[in-house]
């Protein structure tokens, strides 16, 4: 049986500085197994709504990337969970994707995701990891054609990052075949899959958690948050409760 | 390019250092396959033709290529002439792009197209085309420019369209394109996205490119009928499909001089303005899956900009329009609000013609360079767009209060 992994999303900046490293301890305490902090972006296309709200609003409290790179260092220092920062192209690139991957692997963090930085439209991000010691972590998606899979396999990539759409039948929540025959072609790649599935209830995570090496969960925490009245120590309770069956 | 089909010329992917295809894997057998169909289709004779006879039958091409003679002997200088381009189907060039685009998507068996806008323009246009030729059509656009923009949005709706608010970020175009990627995201099998300029990720620049380069085939061949000595095209740029449709046939040769007008809005302090080449402020980076110049700040954030005409109103530029520029071969040069109103004024007065809000920013550049060239000289000028579109704008800044109780009158009537 793998173990139940969890890898709590969070957005830098929100609300502010100060209640992201909160939020993130907690997301920490908790129980999550890995961080993953977004650095926001004017226009992150690939995210849905509510991210993205999140994002403008830490940009208007003041969001810069150095100081998203102080954040990770000092959650890097406090915590013993493996870290990755996720942004777009244009944070990662604006003083060259080397400068970056520089500066996250020396705030300690493990990998970098940034969706819309493809292998083949890298703008050296994959290299510079490599040198830098970080896992770039490639984000791939249903419908991935055999050739891109290829070119991915070429990189030998630790982690792969994608998100699925479920088939959810009533309250239960199962993989359809389609799902269980992508995740079997994106295992042939041998990395380490996380994967987003929009998940929102123990029962979901630990139904879907047996299938992947960790599950992304970001949204669920947003909602989490601001139920709580933006108290980030409801956040403690809320991974636990993912992770232990607390939540239905 | 090889494919199953055969041998094709391929579609251009970088211009320079710009350009690119830089999307995550989700759009990405959506953009692999536009660029095989796109190419399979312009090399087939039968596409062409269905694309010309929508242009002669449906859009009204070719527009005329006007000497502006009073225009002319009003400022002194060298001849001006104005491609009308603005008497095109919907009030503007983008409808060549749009019906290129939903011919393709037709062929594609994709039945729904998704667009966005900023001042409705690129969404009519689209909205026409989908109604032409019986595609369901949904356009996304900033709630502020829908506020701005309302009579485009009333005839987006009649021609069949539905409009949906993108209440997000500066809820402007920038914004606008951003819902438009995450609907094409999740729905890409059965959903053409049809770009409303020359920029995004690849194929999209160099198929814009082509379903605009008619209009400069055209004036070049209306400039070799005047017999005049032209040293100049003038185009202005927002994204920048009516100048790279314009200036196309003419990009491989040294001369004549092609000259883009940027935005120069309010003044030069950052988001009052949309000058990305003219000035030195913009950045290289990455964004809308493309790479070229941007107005961002030192951490590849978009800044806001300002331009009292809707269309001119984009942080990005083009990414051939970028290359071009950093090359030579272009030249950019911007115009102010004020300049923009001035000359809409001046055409109009004198040659019985409106420009759109976003062209009479390149009539104000044309009659800057008329009179610094040889009266022996010609230069052409594109009026990409007519004005009827800016009523609710010109009117308030041109004749206030009589608008103003117009608009008091018809409520009262209502």
């Amino acid at each position: 049986m793998p173990d139940r992994k969890l890898m709590a999303h969070l957005v830098a900046g929100y609300p502010d500085l100060e209640t992201s490293r909160d939020i993130a301890l907690a997301l920490a305490e908790g129980g999550a197994d890995f961080l993953e902090i977004q650095f926001p972006f004017s226009d992150p296309s690939a995210d849905g709504p509510r991210i993205e709200r999140a994002c403008h609003a830490a940009l208007a409290a003041g969001f810069t990337v150095s100081s998203g790179f102080e954040l990770a260092g000092e959650l890097a220092g406090k915590l013993a969970i493996p870290l990755f920062i996720m942004t777009y192209a244009s944070l990662a690139t604006a003083k060259g994707s080397g400068d970056f991957a520089t500066k996250a692997a020396a705030a300690g963090v493990r990998g970098i995701i940034v969706p819309d930085l493809p292998p083949d439209y890298d703008e050296g991000l994959y290299d510079a990891g490599g040198r830098a010691g970080l896992a770039v972590v490639p984000v791939v998606a249903p419908g991935i054609s055999e050739a891109r899979l290829d070119l991915l396999r070429r990189l030998r990539p630790e982690y792969v990052y994608t998100a699925l759409r479920l088939g959810v039948t009533g309250r239960e929540s199962r993989l359809d075949s389609g799902n269980r025959e992508y995740l079997a072609r994106i295992g042939s790649l041998g990395a380490k899959i996380v994967a987003g599935f929009g998940v929102r209830s123990s029962e979901q995570f630990l139904a879907l958690s047996g299938q992947v090496h960790a599950v992304a969960v970001g949204t669920f925490f947003l909602d989490c948050l601001e139920k709580a009245g933006g108290k980030p120590a409801a956040l403690i309770r809320a991974v636990a409760g993912l992770k232990g069956g607390g939540f239905r | 390019m090889e494919t199953a089909r055969g041998k094709l010329g391929t579609v251009a992917d970088y211009f320079g250092v710009f350009g690119g295809r830089f999307v995550g894997e989700t759009l990405r057998p959506a953009l692999d396959q536009l660029e095989e169909e796109f190419a399979l289709a312009w090399a087939d004779p039968v596409f062409r033709e269905e694309l010309d006879a929508a242009g002669k039958t449906f859009v009204g091409r070719p527009t005329p290529l006007l000497y502006a003679g009073n225009a002319t002997r009003a400022q002194g200088g060298a001849k001006i002439y104005v491609k009308l381009e603005g008497l095109a189907q919907t009030g503007a060039h983008k409808i060549n792009n749009a019906m290129g685009q939903a011919l393709l998507a037709k062929r594609l068996g994709k039945k729904r197209v998704i667009a966005e806008t900023g001042a409705g323009q690129h969404g009519l246009a689209s909205a026409a085309a989908c109604a032409r030729l019986g595609l369901s059509c949904r356009v996304y656009m900033g709630s502020l420019d829908m506020a701005r923009q309302h009579p485009n949005v009333f005839a987006m709706e009649m021609l069949g369209a539905e409009v949906i608010p993108v209440e997000t970020g500066s809820r402007t175009l920038k914004d606008a394109i951003n819902a438009a990627l995450r609907d094409w995201s999740a729905n890409y099998p059965g959903t053409h996205y049809l770009i409303g300029s020359a920029l995004g990720p690849s194929p999209f620049p160099e198929m814009v490119r082509r379903f605009q380069s008619v209009v400069g085939e055209e004036t070049r061949a209306q400039m070799r009928e005047t017999g005049a000595d032209f040293a100049a095209l003038v185009a202005c740029v927002g994204g920048g499909s009516n100048a790279i449709g314009f200036f196309s046939p003419f990009l491989d040769q040294p001369l004549p001089r092609l000259i883009g007008v940027e935005a120069g809005g309010r003044g030069d302090g950052p988001g009052d303005n949309a000058v990305r080449m003219a000035g030195a402020v913009s950045r290289i980076g990455v964004a809308h899956g493309y790479k070229s110049r941007f107005l961002m700040n030192g951490d590849g954030q978009l800044m806001p900009t300002h331009s009292i005409s809707a269309g001119l109103d984009y942080p990005g530029i083009g990414p051939q329009l970028a290359s071009l520029g950093d090359s030579g071969r272009l030249e950019f040069t911007s115009a102010s609000d004020g300049e923009a109103l001035d000359a809409l004024r001046f055409f109009a007065r004198n040659e019985g013609i409106i420009f759109a809000l976003e062209s009479a920013h390149a009539a104000a550049a044309a009659l800057r360079l008329a009179r610094e060239l040889d009266p022996g000289r010609a230069l052409a000028v594109n009026m990409s767009g007519r004005g009827d579109k800016d009523i609710f704008i010109t009117a308030k800044a041109l004749d206030r209060d009589n608008w103003l109780s117009f608009l008091e009158s018809e409520i009262a009537h209502a």
